[in-house]
């Protein structure tokens, strides 16, 4: 038996992920955290006299609330013993804003997280989700990346990616650790029932016009939330530490996930792009897609993964694709296989 | 000071006496790789002078009738292990021309296709699983079905395309294509898709692999994806291998495409992955001669130091270019022959351990290019 700390679980991907650990037997308690409320999915667990589920409002890019939540009484009932640290959903909202130490607010979370996991005796495992993106893209639109594929640490890479790979290392760099089991879970664009996208730097943000490199359409590589927290779970019970990268089994055009997701593209010559970008950063806005990193509007990947099949016994189960709504239109569904 | 080039120990046995002696009086094509060449081989001929300056480690041809010898080859290390395939890919089959509905015109260009071409590209449906209709290259049925009607015109009058040997194509199973490469823009491999979809049962699309130069240009690397090309990468190699697609493969890469007028039909050296992915996956090498691709745009000169400041790969001067401007780049209407050879069966012989062994992979490529070269040879006359 196993408790379980997850954070950013009013977020999509942690609603998922707590909705599939309160289901597993082998998980005794679920302490939740994250920014917002307690999410209204949530409210039929913490029926009964007993809950397993115990949900906490924390900021977890500041060291006090991080601090105060793994000294808890809550914290120290419940004998925590694994971490999931989930990523935010989304670009914070001040990417450069100077927060703790002028890290970006995803990599402050990421140190905290880690470091009171370190420091607390009780908990022997982390499983932390980051992101496929981090990966340095060579020209081509079937580059197949595996878990020793380069990162792109070029200085140029735009702020929403640069934070998910210092997310990575700052996870990379304890996943030797002798006390205290990483695992690091890398996935591509996250795709939810309803036509929802996660994690996906040109799609993120809310539903309209986008503008792609013309003359590109890179292949994005997806997996259903519902992967993603099976992923996470395997890797909770798994005795394995390291790096794994997590996909599903389809893969689109990035056009055609941009329409099937509610967000039409248009094509604009990669120069324009840039200069529209810095125009609209230029006026205090940000122009979604304009912004991301361009190796990333250019080329595609998919990821290799075979070694979270072997050491993790983790397969994707779950197929996406176009479904017919009640109302006639088409939307974007996950369906178990 | 460094040895001379006879004193250096040859370690590695290379060619072993079984081999030799089964080389015997066979057939130059698809039957035993190294029959023709023992005479000719340069590699051959080093270990046969090495053997009888009596230096090195040799065990080759010393006995015909011993047995192979038992010491390990030497094993190149690889900086990272070659790319298993993925346990979970499933196996890419197409159903036979009798189990295949047509489908139905979606305009006037299906209209023009018979039914039987229509049959066709039906099959090519087959080959993507699941609701997306995308595989991981980004390869689309529906493109190919809107590309294939143009296609086909350009195989049947301005090409004129005849072809021989197709039952030489394996119908089922991974195999490799590997011909010769000409004529500025890749009407070959264009032609050699439409004509193995043409004349095979049950329908195959033959997966062509490209430079990752070609993967950078836009627009063309979009089209390329979606008709079913892919970037020449181990790991998409061994993909489509254990997904048991068939793989169009052009060894020469841009060299082939750089040859000037006075080299045409000439093979340049071979690179040697394919081999290495061949022996690996089990598949037969099928070599194929396009006779017409190296004639459609003779280069007289390539001005290679303004091509690499420029960045690009070649910067031909043909009769019509750069004179006429991108026209210029328009092939000539010449008459395309494709023929294909008996296949060559290496795996059967040395076995997915051989691709460890990097001088039996360079020797096996050379074997394969004198295959081909002698299938261009020989069709031409």
């Amino acid at each position: 038996m196993t408790s379980v700390l997850v954070t950013h679980a009013d977020e999509p991907l942690g609603r998922r992920l707590v909705k599939t650990l309160y289901h597993d037997p082998e998980v005794e308690t679920l302490l939740a955290v994250g920014d917002g409320p307690a999410p209204r999915a949530f409210d039929h667990f913490f029926a009964g006299s007993d809950p397993r589920l115990v949900y906490a409002r924390v900021d977890l890019a500041k060291h006090r609330p991080v601090s105060d939540l793994f000294h808890s009484s809550r914290f120290r009932e419940a004998q925590i013993d694994t971490a999931i640290h989930l990523p935010r959903h989304g670009a914070p909202a001040a990417e450069s804003a100077p927060i703790v130490s002028g890290l970006a607010e995803r990599t402050a979370e990421a140190r905290l997280v880690l470091q009171n996991c370190l420091e607390c005796p009780s908990i022997q495992n982390l499983v932390a989700v980051g992101s496929a993106f981090v990966y340095r893209l060579p020209p081509g639109n079937a580059n197949r990346l595996d878990e020793e594929s380069e990162l792109d640490l070029d200085p140029d890479v735009p702020g929403v990616i640069r934070s998910w790979i210092d997310c990575d290392m700052i996870f990379h760099g304890e996943v030797h650790n002798d006390r205290l089991r990483v695992v690091l879970l890398r996935v591509p664009t996250v795709v939810a029932s309803g036509g929802y996208v996660y994690l996906n730097p040109f799609l993120e943000g809310r539903p309209g016009i986008r503008l792609r490199n013309a003359g590109y359409d890179p292949i994005c590589a997806l997996v259903s939330d519902k992967d993603v927290a099976r992923a996470a779970r395997a890797a909770v019970h798994s005795t394995r530490s390291g790096i794994y990268n997590v996909a599903g089994l389809e893969a689109v055009p990035l056009s055609v996930l941009a329409r099937w997701t509610g967000r039409p593209s248009f094509p604009v010559p990669g120069p324009l792009l840039s200069w529209a970008g810095a125009a609209a950063r230029a006026l205090g806005q940000e122009l979604p897609g304009a912004g991301a990193a361009r190796p990333h509007l250019r080329y595609g990947f998919t990821l290799d993964t075979r070694r979270a099949e072997r050491e993790l016994a983790f397969r994707p189960s779950h197929r996406i694709g176009l479904a017919r709504a009640g109302d006639g239109a088409l939307t974007l569904e996950t369906a178990a296989v | 000071m460094s040895p001379p080039a006879s004193e250096v120990p040859l370690a590695t046995p290379v060619v072993d006496a079984e081999l030799l002696a089964a080389s015997d009086g066979e057939p130059a094509l698809g039957r035993d790789p190294f029959a023709e060449t023992l005479e000719i081989d340069p590699f051959v001929e080093r270990l046969d002078e090495l053997r009888q300056s009596g230096r090195g480690d040799l065990r080759v041809a010393a006995a015909p009738a011993a047995p192979r010898p038992a010491a390990p080859p030497a094993r190149r290390e690889p900086s990272r292990p070659p790319p298993a395939p993925l346990a979970r890919r499933r196996r890419v089959e197409t159903p036979s021309l009798a189990e295949l509905e047509p489908a139905a015109p979606r305009g006037w260009l299906d209209r023009w296709l018979g039914e039987s071409d229509r049959r066709r590209l039906a099959a090519v449906a087959h080959l993507v699983e699941g609701e997306v209709a995308f595989d991981r290259y980004g390869f689309s049925p529906d493109a190919i079905r809107s590309a294939f009607p143009w296609f086909l015109a350009l195989y049947r009058y301005y090409f004129r395309v005849r072809s021989h040997g197709h039952e030489n194509v394996p119908t089922e199973g991974p195999a490799l294509l590997v011909g010769n490469h000409g004529g500025l823009l890749p009407f070959d491999a264009a032609m050699a898709i439409v004509d193995v979809l043409l004349h095979t049962d049950p329908p195959r699309l033959a997966r062509s692999i490209v430079d990752r130069w070609a993967g950078s240009l836009p627009w063309v690397n979009v089209f390329y994806a979606r008709v079913g090309q892919v970037i020449g990468t181990r790991e998409n190699f061994a993909d489509l291998l254990d997904e048991g697609q068939l793989v169009l493969v052009f060894p020469e890469g841009l060299e082939g495409v750089r040859k000037t007028v006075t080299q045409r039909y000439r093979l340049q050296r071979f690179r040697v992955g394919f081999v290495e992915q061949a022996l690996r996956a089990q598949a037969p090498i099928v070599p194929v001669a396009f006779i017409g691709s190296e004639d459609q745009a003779p280069i007289l000169y390539d001005l290679k130091p303004l091509a690499r400041r420029l960045g690009l790969p070649t910067l031909p001067i043909t009769p019509t270019f750069p004179w006429l401007g991108p026209l210029g780049l328009v092939p000539y209407p010449v008459s395309y022959r494709i023929v294909y050879g008996e296949p060559l069966r290496f795996h059967e012989r040395f076995g997915p351990e051989g691709a460890d062994d990097s001088r039996l992979v360079r020797y096996l490529a050379n074997q394969v290019r004198r295959s081909v070269q002698l299938l261009v040879d020989r069709s031409r006359s």
